[in-house]
């Protein structure tokens, strides 16, 4: 898959998500910047290269499905899609404004390329646990991917889950985290540490890989891999910089960031330079 | 010595008798599926108990015994719904809608998939106690949009559940009772959504139940009848959408209502009459009869309900009081 995909294309699709996130967050200051600029690489390398989907039929039903089961980091998720054509990226201006389907949390009413509301964590994983066990049944190729929080592991449900597709040996299922090491109290390893995250999820039954999750080639090779892994789901411990891509925003570590018009100026001064 | 052996390993949960108890909603629901490919069921380990082992040995492909982990069961029958499939999930009342209520809310009901939500051990019916008695599960369903509720009085009418719970286009709470013994021969009266069944006719007062109480309302009636006071006993199988008109018209007619629920008085089937009632700006003699806003104990069901007041002795002596107090109005 790498090499049928032009890197520096998608890292530049990448750039202008960022660039969208910043816009999106910088009227209001509601919604997440740092993890949105974090994320844009995993967005970018499932959404415009890795899943199958086609933005004019969102319901077709051999698509591979993308779960945000972190349904708050909507301000990169809403960019993805609109600049993968699901609607019209002039809507994204209306970010958690009153009255727009783009809300703070993402839910369903958007649209059905929003696969299932998620939000309340830990809920996700199963919902495509479910789909995935569908699709076998159905006879259907269709990959199950979802990214998945790295706080949000910390609900039950997810091992719940988690034990059922390694039990299962679901192998078209792809779980993701976005592993950016900050939850709403601060850094992973002061509220409740995950680790060793590899050797549980591998004692769960996944196959298991950990990357540079701002590594456009990195994520794509693993995704290349889990698709052929047969007989086992996979786990893939993406590691994302918070505020990846602004020099500025870049390893500030905060769940919640003030986001003044200042600062959203020079980041969208330096991300425009970069296209 | 070897049979003996697997006869008592064979015991299940809840059944410890060496006779298979009837599965009268199994069989139902077995059947459905063969005519609808849609169906599968997913159970949290508890098999036998909710009458689920026939589907797991004929239908194997399209049934997944989850583990004990209801929270995952719910998600996935979420995602298999969405999927095109008609998903049954099958625990116990308690576990299946209390512990997974955020669940339920955020993949079945908020997205109106057809997950049909099918708990046993209704109300205090279990020697299990507090843990597994579900004496809050409607009021908790009830409050939840686009759920439907559904409780048979019997398993004359486990049959009809599954095709109500397959003919509402979204989630459904089914609310079942494993029978005891066989039960006599009985012809059931169609139950239809939204309607209630008027399981006998009387004009002094009217006697709203629901599941296990309503055959004790029919025996609170019968003896009532021998001191010449006729009660009306409806059977409101249907407990979300309820059947407001006939609630309406039982109360115009009869002057004096009771409801009779094996449930918490808070929030279940009474609190949807009395909602019904006051709506319409009906004032009448009414009484709810279930459990008193208190937790319950572990024993068997005729003592349970005979300790807690909803059994035929408790209803009549309400019956009596409410009685007195029509006159007044």
């Amino acid at each position: 898959m790498k090499q049928d995909h032009n890197l520096k294309e998608l890292e530049q699709i990448a750039t202008k998500l960022r660039l969208h996130v910043v816009n999106m967050v910088a009227p209001s200051g509601q919604g997440y910047v740092q993890q949105g600029l974090g994320a844009a690489d995993l967005f970018t390398s499932l959404y415009f290269a890795e899943a199958k989907m086609d933005p004019e039929n969102p319901t077709w039903a051999d698509r591979d499905r993308i779960f945000l089961t972190t349904a708050h980091n909507t301000a990169i998720f809403y960019a993805t899609l609109g600049e993968r054509g699901f609607f019209d990226t002039e809507r994204l201006s209306t970010y958690v404004t009153n009255g727009s389907e783009l809300e703070i949390n993402s839910s369903e009413r958007l649209g059905p390329f929003v696969e299932a509301t998620c939000g309340s964590l830990g809920q996700g994983l199963s919902v495509a646990i479910g789909c995935a066990i569908a699709a076998k049944r159905q006879g259907r190729a269709s990959r199950f991917y979802v990214i998945i929080g790295d706080g949000e592991m910390q609900e039950g449900q997810v091992w719940e889950a988690a034990m059922l597709a390694g039990t299962k040996g679901l192998d078209n299922l792809c779980l993701i985290v976005d592993y950016n090491f900050v939850q709403s109290e601060g850094t992973m390893d002061k509220v409740m540490s995950l680790e060793p995250l590899m050797d549980k999820m591998a004692s769960f039954g996944f196959a298991c890989q950990e990357v540079d999750g701002n590594d456009m080639g990195a994520l794509l090779n693993a995704y290349d891999e889990a698709r052929q892994t047969k007989g086992k789901p996979t786990f893939i411990k993406a590691n994302t910089l918070m505020g990846k891509g602004v020099a500025s925003l870049e390893g500030l570590m905060f769940h919640q960031l003030r986001f003044p018009e200042e600062v959203a100026n020079s980041a969208r001064a330096e991300l425009e330079a970069q296209l | 010595m070897s049979k003996t052996l697997t006869q008592l390993e064979a015991a299940d949960f809840i059944n410890r008798s060496f006779k298979p108890l009837p599965r009268s909603y199994g069989d139902a629901l077995v059947e459905a599926a063969l005519q609808d490919e849609r169906i599968v069921a997913l159970c949290a380990d508890l098999v036998p108990p909710t009458e689920t082992d026939r589907f797991r040995d004929e239908l194997p492909d399209r049934f997944l015994n989850t583990g004990i982990a209801e929270a995952n069961m719910i998600g996935m029958a979420g995602g298999m719904a969405r999927s095109g499939e008609i998903p049954f999930c099958h625990s116990f009342c308690a576990f299946i809608t209390k512990r997974v209520l955020d669940q339920i809310t955020m993949q079945a009901a908020y997205p109106n998939l057809p997950v049909k939500i099918v708990g046993f051990l209704p109300g205090i019916a279990t020697l299990l106690g507090v843990s597994h008695q579900a004496i809050e599960d409607v009021a908790i369903m009830r409050a939840v949009p686009n759920m439907a509720i559904f409780e048979p009085s019997g398993p004359e009418y486990h049959a009809a559940m599954v095709q109500m719970a397959l003919a509402w286009d979204g989630p459904v709470y089914l609310r079942m009772k494993r029978p005891d013994t066989t039960p006599d021969a009985f012809t059931p009266q169609p139950l239809e959504i939204g309607k209630g069944v008027i399981r006998r006719e009387g004009s002094d007062i009217t006697i709203i139940s629901a599941g296990i109480c309503v055959s004790e309302a029919l025996m609170a009636a019968e003896t009532l009848a021998q001191d010449g006071i006729q009660a009306r006993v409806v059977d409101m199988a249907s407990l979300k959408p309820i059947d407001e008109e006939l609630i309406i018209e039982s109360a115009r007619k009869t002057g004096a209502v009771i409801t009779v629920e094996n449930h918490s008085i808070i929030g279940g089937l009474g609190s949807a009459v009395a909602e019904t009632l006051m709506d319409a700006g009906i004032g009448v003699a009414f009484k709810r009869v279930g459990i008193n806003d208190q937790f319950c104990e572990g024993g068997t069901t005729p003592y349970l309900m005979q300790k807690f007041g909803i059994d035929h002795r408790g209803i009549e002596n309400v019956i009596k009081d409410v009685l007195s107090r029509k006159k007044k109005v």
